[in-house]
């Protein structure tokens, strides 16, 4: 990815097509790799994602997951190795936990739950990478315009 | 006022492990500026202890105080908890922020403690429709780790179920995204950004907040709605699995958020999805510190 696009990585709109942006958090060893062989693979996939890596999942704060929604991202991915997989051996175990509650604190206070969404995709699973992608982008075109979040101004 | 057996009983085991060198500094409660209020009181000195007492007005959780640097130098400190107030030192062990032979606990019995301000009022009653939420579903009305025990010369607390605690939280699991969000949008928009919610809370601990960090500034520092929900979305989250549900945020709030909705809701999950209270056994692991195999997965592609 380019410098120009990670700056506006999560700008909600491509002044130009109007298209909802999705914020993809992945690990380094598993899913980015997967969505490196998916690219090498020359297959398609929805061009709305805009891919952040990190060492692992395990290191993806959920405060990432407030900016993204914050700057105004429609979607927000995080995805990580299989359980068992984890380069670090247990960063995405600890991932999980993390994500159970906090994803039902975020619904809780109100965020649209279709909005964030968690996988597992490890290096060779580049088509899994490419069915995540598209099903949640038609996910997320198809939510309503009020499809809420706290964290973006009224 | 006239002492009562649990103040004499208080006063005594405080006069012993000052005189004794057992502990250099204790903290307990006092009277305070109205008959309905107790403040907390910083003993050195054995002769100090007669001022020492303890009752249904004694609403703060002293364990706040525990982690403070002017009060850590002490080395040595004795502290009067009630059993909801202990889990918060149980918390502060398991986390290694204290060691557990630097702290002497006074748990008391307590049967509840009067609405701060329903006492202001006059109320000298305690009764369902009278004390917090948290006296309500509390477990501990004896603490449950103590070096010594004050009996309550109190009555049972009655609960008839008719009061119904936390009712909100079950009500807004009801609503749709849209309905909770316009819930918390009014009561985040309230919020002046003071952080008394943080300075109150006994397991707030951290020496250098995530919402002092600047380079990058994650949490805005201005009160307005965006920021307002991410500070108090944070500081959430910072304590699930942690909140031992003293109900302190919520009390010290200035604008009334109903903080406690989010606390205890958050303490309710992680019970349904890890099995695991706050503040139980100082030799638990911390929730998030551990992991299993078998953890709900149910929510991932």
């Amino acid at each position: 990815m380019e410098d120009k696009d990670l700056k506006t990585a999560a700008k909600t709109t491509d002044k130009n097509s109007g298209d909802p942006r999705i914020i993809a958090f992945v690990c380094n060893w598993c899913t980015y790799n997967g969505a490196d062989l998916a690219g090498t693979s020359r297959m398609k996939y929805s061009d709305n994602v805009r891919v952040i890596k990190l060492p692992c999942t395990g290191r993806i704060d959920p405060l990432f997951i407030i900016e993204a929604f914050k700057k105004g991202a429609k979607g927000v991915l995080v995805s990580g190795c299989h359980p068992g997989d984890c380069h670090y051996t247990s960063g995405n175990y600890h991932s999980r936990r993390k994500y159970a509650t906090f994803r039902d604190l975020l619904g809780y206070l109100g965020v649209d739950l279709n909005r964030v969404e968690f996988s597992w995709i490890s290096a060779s699973e580049g088509n899994k990478w490419v069915a995540v992608i598209n099903e949640f982008t038609d996910k997320i075109k198809s939510l309503s315009g009020n499809s809420t979040d706290i964290f973006t101004k009224k | 006022m006239a002492k009562t057996k649990t103040d004499e009983k208080l006063q005594k085991i405080a006069k012993d492990l000052l005189e004794s060198k057992e502990i250099s500094l204790l903290i307990g409660y006092a009277g305070g500026s109205n008959p309905g209020r107790m403040r907390p009181f910083f003993i050195t000195k054995p002769e100090e202890t007669e001022k020492l007492s303890f009752g249904k007005y004694a609403v703060q959780d002293l364990a706040v105080f525990l982690k403070k640097p002017e009060v850590k130098k002490f080395g040595k400190i004795g502290i009067v908890v009630k059993g909801c107030d202990e889990k918060a030192v149980n918390a502060l062990i398991q986390e290694f922020q204290i060691s557990r032979d630097d702290v002497k606990i006074i748990g008391v019995e307590c049967n509840g403690v009067i609405r701060q301000n329903l006492a202001d009022k006059g109320e000298t009653k305690v009764s369902e429709s009278t004390v917090y939420d948290k006296c309500l579903i509390c477990e501990e009305h004896t603490p449950v780790l103590y070096d010594f025990i004050v009996e309550s010369e109190e009555p049972e607390l009655a609960v008839s179920g008719n009061v119904k605690p936390y009712a909100d939280i079950e009500k807004l699991e009801a609503m749709s995204a849209v309905e909770k969000n316009a819930f918390w949008a009014k009561e985040f928009d309230k919020c002046i950004k003071c952080y008394a919610c943080r300075q109150a809370c006994p397991l707030c601990y951290c020496s250098r907040c995530i919402v002092e960090k600047n380079m990058p500034q994650w949490i805005d520092t201005n009160s307005e709605e965006t920021g307002n929900a991410q500070w108090n979305l944070i500081r959430a989250y910072h304590l699930s699995g942690r909140c031992i549900g003293c109900g302190e945020c919520e009390r010290a709030c200035p604008v009334n958020i109903p903080l406690m909705l989010i606390n205890e809701k958050m303490a309710r999950d992680v019970y349904k999805l890890f099995g695991y209270k706050s503040g139980k056994d100082i030799d638990a692991k911390p929730v998030f510190g551990v992991f299993a195999e078998s953890d709900f997965n149910d929510f991932i592609k």
